[in-house]
């Protein structure tokens, strides 16, 4: 990591901002098997319906299950529901 | 997310399947552009579909040279395309629009008369009143003046105090009040003949005018004679009529007996429990499980379940749930002073209503008596009314 993004990160520790804010990281949320939330993505690499890839600020973000589909995209946010067996990050 | 679902159907949206080998290059160039995407699924390896807004669906066919993908509609959905199918299909929408008419025009007349109030007049007298003054079963509901009718049947039916018409949907509902006539003055002049109108014994008698027939203690009948108007002297040749009245006070007897079990059976639930389901529609029942209950004894829980009533609306759907329990029976002893109070009690509430309000009450008997688990009570109550009536010489 830079400096610049040293910087911003003891500064949010220190003002207790949220992170994902202040640093573009993602926000993944899950509901049980479900469904995938992911805020602040980059874009979709990969999408079959077992596996889906999405490029974020901390790597590619690999989801493995069975039935994927996107509910809806947007730039901010992406939604998968199906049967999710695996989210992994891969740098 | 019925709303966004709402929302989209009404402005239109299109299933779209896109073919190509970089699909997930076209997902973010819509991305890019904006173009709101939904419920993405793939097909196969090279088929993709999605659902987009009509306005999206314009804008993808510009981008789609970039991506080097074809697209095709699916299919089309959500209210747009929906009217534009029935505005080709007018007679529809027609025959749509006149029978809503018919079946406004059809709810418009009366089909049924109902009259509630009424003992002395009867319903036919009513209606066939109602018919005269334009209210008849077929008639225009909005050709109604309500209360030219009211005061037209005060007129005609003299019995009636009060009327009132109200017309929910396709029944009139008619509540009548009727009159309560005072009772009748005989003319000063008249000769008159006092009798008794109820059982009893003479407490006192006062004639004012005629000669009293009976004396205290003497046991009448209804219609007979206390006080005549018909004056017999020695000094007078034929009897001379008299206008008699006068006071007649009588003691009157009301009686009950009643009796109670002092043994009860009583049940008690046990956990075994059985349920019944039935759908009841209107005056139809419909029983989703039969076969006889396996207990000997049992208790029966009733729920019931109705749709909620909006303005003031009815549905007649009913959903009935019969819990049978098995029970267990069990002898239980009432306590003889409890029973004693509850029996007089019973027997009290049961004779009051019937004794006459300006009477008094002077005495009342009660006596106990038991023939095996039976306890019997008899109640006698002693009052004090006045029992003469008026009746004209002829």
């Amino acid at each position: 990591m830079d400096k610049n993004s040293e910087i911003k990160k003891s500064l949010a520790e220190i003002l207790e901002l949220p992170k994902d804010v202040m640093l573009d990281l993602p926000k993944i949320v899950m509901i049980g098997q479900l469904q995938v939330y992911i805020e602040n993505h980059k874009g979709i690499l990969e999408y079959t319906t077992t596996r889906i890839r999405v490029n974020t600020k901390s790597g590619v973000l690999r989801i493995i299950g069975s039935n994927l589909s996107i509910k809806n995209i947007v730039v901010e946010e992406i939604v998968i529901v199906g049967n999710i067996v695996n989210v992994e990050f891969i740098n | 997310m019925l709303v966004v679902s709402l929302w989209n159907y009404f402005r239109g949206y299109v299933i779209i399947r896109i073919e190509g080998l970089g699909l997930e290059k076209f997902i973010n160039i819509c991305i890019a552009e904006q173009i709101y995407l939904w419920d993405i699924n793939r097909i196969n390896y090279t088929t993709l579909e999605a659902k987009v807004s009509l306005k999206g669906f314009k804008a993808i066919r510009k981008i789609i040279r970039k991506t080097g993908c074809r697209i095709y509609i699916a299919n089309k959905n959500g209210y747009p395309f929906w009217f534009s199918r029935v505005k080709k299909r007018k007679m529809l929408l027609l025959g749509a629009f006149f029978s809503l008419i018919f079946l406004v025009f059809v709810l418009s007349f009366i089909y049924r008369i109902d009259v509630e109030g009424n003992t002395l007049v009867s319903d036919e007298q009513i209606i066939k009143t109602l018919n005269k003054s334009g209210l008849t079963i077929g008639s225009n509901r909005y050709r109604l003046d309500l209360r030219e009718i009211e005061n037209n049947m005060l007129l005609e039916v003299n019995e009636l105090s009060w009327i009132g018409i109200e017309i929910n949907g396709v029944t009139a509902k008619i509540k009548v009040v009727e009159k309560v006539f005072p009772p009748e003055k005989i003319d000063k002049e008249m000769p008159t003949n006092v009798v008794a109108k109820n059982n009893g014994v003479i407490h006192r008698i006062i004639a004012r005018n005629g000669d009293a027939v009976v004396k205290e203690g003497d046991i009448v009948q209804p219609g007979d004679l206390l006080i005549t108007g018909i004056i017999k002297r020695d000094s007078l040749e034929t009897p001379m009529l008299v206008h008699a009245y006068g006071e007649v006070f009588a003691k009157t007897y009301y009686e009950t007996t009643k009796s109670i079990n002092l043994v009860e059976i009583k049940k008690e639930k046990t956990e075994n429990m059985i349920s019944r389901r039935t759908i009841k529609l209107g005056d139809m029942v419909i029983a989703f499980s039969r076969g006889d209950i396996p207990f000997n004894s049992y208790v029966l829980e009733t729920k019931v379940k109705r749709l909620i009533s909006w303005r003031k609306i009815n549905f007649p759907v009913e959903i009935i749930t019969e819990e049978y329990y098995e029970a267990v029976e069990y002898e239980h002893k009432l306590d003889i002073n409890d029973a004693k109070s509850k029996l007089h009690e019973l027997a009290v509430e049961e004779l009051v209503p019937t004794i006459p309000e300006d009477s008094e009450i002077v005495n009342s008997i009660v006596s106990f008596s038991q023939k095996g688990d039976v306890l019997y009570l008899d109640l006698v109550i002693e009052a004090i009314e006045e029992i003469s009536e008026q009746i004209i010489i002829n």
